[in-house]
């Protein structure tokens, strides 16, 4: 038996510092851990501001998904008030957290994901008249003709192994990865158009969003979108397909627990009634979602307090961060802590959080017919069945399908606001009482716990994030992470270039400054 | 070389972002295509880039994909070379420490662009490559022309250095000063940074070999000169003393917690997003989030908050 130690840190092209490393035998991965790298204790810190505060400053968690937090933080604070946005105000928050939800699973395609599949040096065969794979072509042929340092930087050094071979793909790949980066920014101007800029929109409070629609901005929102629609019909769904058919094996590739967790999302105007199912898929079996099921483990992760029984949301500001040398001391232990992430778990079970687990839980939900029939139609063109959801491939199939189906939803929307009126209403901070707000962001189910002090301060903030789900270490039991678990069984076909293993942990887009805030 | 008409097409586009970013005083269209059909005597060399990130949350680097009025082909073929990004390179792994540690140890000049601040007290709380980040830009900053401090937690500190944080984080200037490092460092606060900003930035020291004129605080006079409040479209309701006492009035915001008067950008005056909109034209008053004391413990908050007369004081053991 051969046994050999593979560590990736960085992972580039995720967001934040994620390292990770596997143990392999006989060219199988046997054992995985991931770790998030970076540590900024945003939650504690929050303890004495003004509970408005954490709708701004959450959403500097994450610069890729800020309207997530911004939406689950007033969802919190009007839980705490005992309000609800009136119906412009929910209708103009869908738009924002709509468009942010769609521009974050582009990037996460194109940029972050995509190169992992093609070539780009496939451009040096180009002959056709697009101007941007024209400049692509002269400037990599003279870049690596040239003596310079890392030459075609940022585009090379890259992992060698199995990209497509089809020519014809990964030019239309490259074409659309230089396309997306302008409907990216489209999407970001949706968001702006009532969010005030993108990223980090200030205009989402408790109470509504700020900005008064007026015809002129719903018409720019409209414009832009019909766009967006053009190129995820055309380019991603075409992209999503290539890939999905040129690398089948993918589908069985990056294979978890099966456990899924989501949250209920996106509602119509009445905040009720969303369109995204939330629950529990625990071996096969939907169940209701039970928030309290929730609670999150340290035995791996670098605390000082003593681990042992999982901590319930509001209970871990009391976790004190390792010292340097007590970080030291860990790292040279063989079984030591690993990673500034806790672990989640729901009945003390692992979950995946994300689009696959929101596709498959609103399926299983049986009250989305439109999801319900988009599903089953390509499942039948991609001859895989539901199971494969838990997949490298079923994950980024789910990402297009919450696009896919979330356009049609802003196209309605955007329709039913009320030009003029304001969808804003205010109400003052309330004393001693507890919030909580839950949302799906870009990677899967967010929850947000607020308890306000007596002077009307925030005494308590806790966040639960999906790439904490999803990317955090082994829990007291044993029991590896949700990524761990994908990794674990994967064939590694050249151990210098483990491609196969960046394309499982990049599948479920880990936002590492998220996962630990 | 002689310049084709495709080229000079080309070119027409790429100098639509030097007027966008106001350097024409800089740089005619003449002086580019000089540039362009002969690079090293003119002058126009693509700098090479190095992009960190420390504790940050890559918004800066999101917003900076947003720029408009060039492409980010463009950008990575034409105006810089990007060695090293985070969210954009294909390298990975055991390729990202080589890349540093061999441009580190090059005679090629490169600029260092820092997204987010420095964990000075915990220097475990941001590792890269099993080594504290601060230990990479120490190294990568010693050697480099320059150094961009991208977004408020970079210049400042910003969220990651809000009271009630435990990491000790630093920003770029403050880390570099407390170790002797004396590469020049241009501030460019916001949060996120604006795109333009660091475009300007960039094509001023391409053309001139130095920075644009800065002001106390290492920012970029061009646009940190004014405050936000100078320039707000509500400014005449402020002279009027007619101020807002709810979200969705049309007067001044200050009532409400706006921190335009001492908070310098001029976002009101060029927006987010290609001008889409900005912060205050959205009905919300500045969070001041280019500020060097952003953010503070009370932004947005109702006229007749008590805590509004009295003030909130985070207290922290």
């Amino acid at each position: 038996m051969t046994a050999t130690r593979i560590t990736i840190d960085p992972l580039t092209r995720v967001e934040g510092h994620l390292k990770f490393e596997t143990r392999i035998e006989n060219g199988v991965v046997a054992s995985a851990r991931t770790s998030g790298m970076l540590f900024r204790g945003i939650e504690k810190a929050l303890i004495g501001y003004d509970p408005r505060t954490a709708l701004q400053l959450t959403q500097r968690v994450c610069g890729v998904c800020p309207y997530a937090h911004a939406e689950a933080a007033a969802l919190a604070l009007e839980d705490a008030m005992g309000i609800r946005p009136n119906a412009n105000g929910q209708l103009l928050r869908n738009l924002i957290v709509g468009a942010y939800q769609v521009q974050d699973c582009l990037f996460h395609f194109y940029q972050l994901s995509a190169l992992d599949f093609i070539d780009v040096t496939t451009v040096l065969d180009y002959r056709g008249a697009d101007p941007g794979l024209n400049t692509m072509r002269d400037w990599v042929r003279n870049e690596t003709r040239s003596q310079r340092i890392f030459p075609a930087a940022p585009f090379l050094p890259a992992y060698k192994g199995n990209v497509s071979k089809d020519k014809e793909y990964s030019l239309s790949a490259v074409r659309n990865y230089l396309e997306s980066f302008a409907v990216m920014a489209d999407l970001h101007k949706m968001v702006a158009l009532f969010g005030g800029k993108s990223p980090h929109p200030v205009a989402i409070e408790a109470g509504g969003v700020t900005t008064r629609p007026t015809i002129g901005n719903l018409a720019q929102y409209r414009t832009l979108l019909n766009r967006v629609e053009r190129f995820v019909h055309s380019c991603y769904r075409e992209d999503i397909l290539a890939v999905a058919k040129a690398f089948p094996a993918y589908f069985k590739e990056g294979r978890g627990y099966g456990n899924f967790l989501s949250f209920p999302y996106f509602p119509d105007a009445s905040g009720k009634n969303h369109f995204f199912a939330g629950g529990a898929t625990i071996a096969g079996k939907h169940t209701v979602l039970d928030l309290n099921a929730i609670t999150e483990d340290h035995t791996y992760s670098y605390y000082k307090n003593k681990a042992g029984q999982g901590i319930k949301p509001l209970g871990a500001n009391r976790l004190e961060p390792l010292d340097w040398q007590e970080f030291q001391r860990e790292e040279q232990r063989e079984d030591g802590k690993y990673s500034w992430s806790r672990a989640p778990r729901y009945g003390g079970k692992v979950m995946e959080t994300g689009a696959a687990a929101r596709v498959v839980n609103t399926y299983h939900a049986g009250r989305n017919p439109a999801l319900r029939k988009l599903v089953d139609r390509l499942n039948r063109d991609l001859g895989i069945g539901l199971k494969d959801y838990n997949s490298v491939l079923g994950r980024h199939l789910s990402r297009y399908i919450t696009v896919s189906l979330l356009i049609n939803r802003l196209k309605e929307q955007v329709e039913q606001v009320e030009p003029g009126v304001l969808g804003f209403s205010e109400k003052e901070i309330p004393r001693n009482v507890r919030g909580i707000g839950i949302t799906e962001a870009s990677r899967g189910a967010l929850g947000h716990w607020v308890k306000i002090d007596n002077k009307g301060l925030i005494e308590n903030y806790e966040m639960v994030m999906p790439t904490t789900w999803n990317m955090g270490p082994r829990d007291a039991s044993g029991q590896p992470g949700a990524v761990e678990q994908m990794l674990i069984g994967t064939r590694i076909v050249d151990p210098a270039n483990p491609l196969e293993l960046a394309r499982i942990v990049r599948s479920a887009d880990p936002c590492v400054a998220c996962s630990v805030h | 070389m002689a310049i084709t008409m495709n080229r000079r097409k080309f070119l027409q586009r790429i100098y639509q972002v030097v007027l966008a970013a106001g350097a024409a005083p800089l740089l005619s269209f003449d002086e580019l295509l000089a540039a362009d059909a002969n690079p090293s005597s003119a002058g126009w060399l693509r700098p090479n880039l190095i992009w960190l990130q420390g504790a940050s949350c890559s918004g800066c680097s999101t917003s900076f994909l947003n720029v408009e009025q060039i492409t980010i082909l463009d950008f990575l073929t034409y105006f810089s070379r990007v060695l090293y990004h985070p969210n954009l390179s294909t390298a990975t792994g055991d390729q990202v420490p080589r890349i540093l540690t061999k441009v580190a140890a090059s005679d090629k000049p490169y600029i260092l662009i820092m997204e987010g601040a420095i964990p000075v007290g915990m220097p475990h709380a941001c590792m890269m490559a099993d080594r504290p980040i601060g230990e990479w830009v120490k190294g990568l900053a010693a050697k480099a022309s320059v150094c961009i401090a991208a977004g408020t937690c970079a210049a400042s500190g910003g969220v990651a250095k809000m009271a009630g944080t435990l990491t000790g984080a630093a920003s770029l200037d403050d880390f570099l000063r407390q170790r002797g490092i004396k590469t020049p460092v241009v501030n460019l606060p916001a949060c996120p940074m604006h795109p333009e900003h660091l475009v300007y930035t960039l094509l001023h020291f391409i053309k001139s070999k130095r920075l644009p004129e800065l002001d106390d605080a290492r920012r970029p006079r061009q646009f940190f000169t004014h405050s936000v409040h100078e320039r707000c479209p509500r400014y005449p309701a402020f002279q009027a003393r007619d101020f807002a006492l709810r979200i969705g009035e049309e007067g001044c915001l200050l009532e409400l917690g706006c921190q335009g008067p001492v908070t310098y950008n001029d976002c009101v005056a060029i927006g987010y997003n290609g001008n889409t909109n900005n912060c205050v034209r959205a009905g919300h008053p500045c969070i001041g989030c280019a500020g060097e004391l952003f953010p503070r413990p009370r932004l947005y908050h109702t006229h007749d908050d008590p805590k509004a007369k009295t003030g909130v004081v985070v207290k922290k053991s």
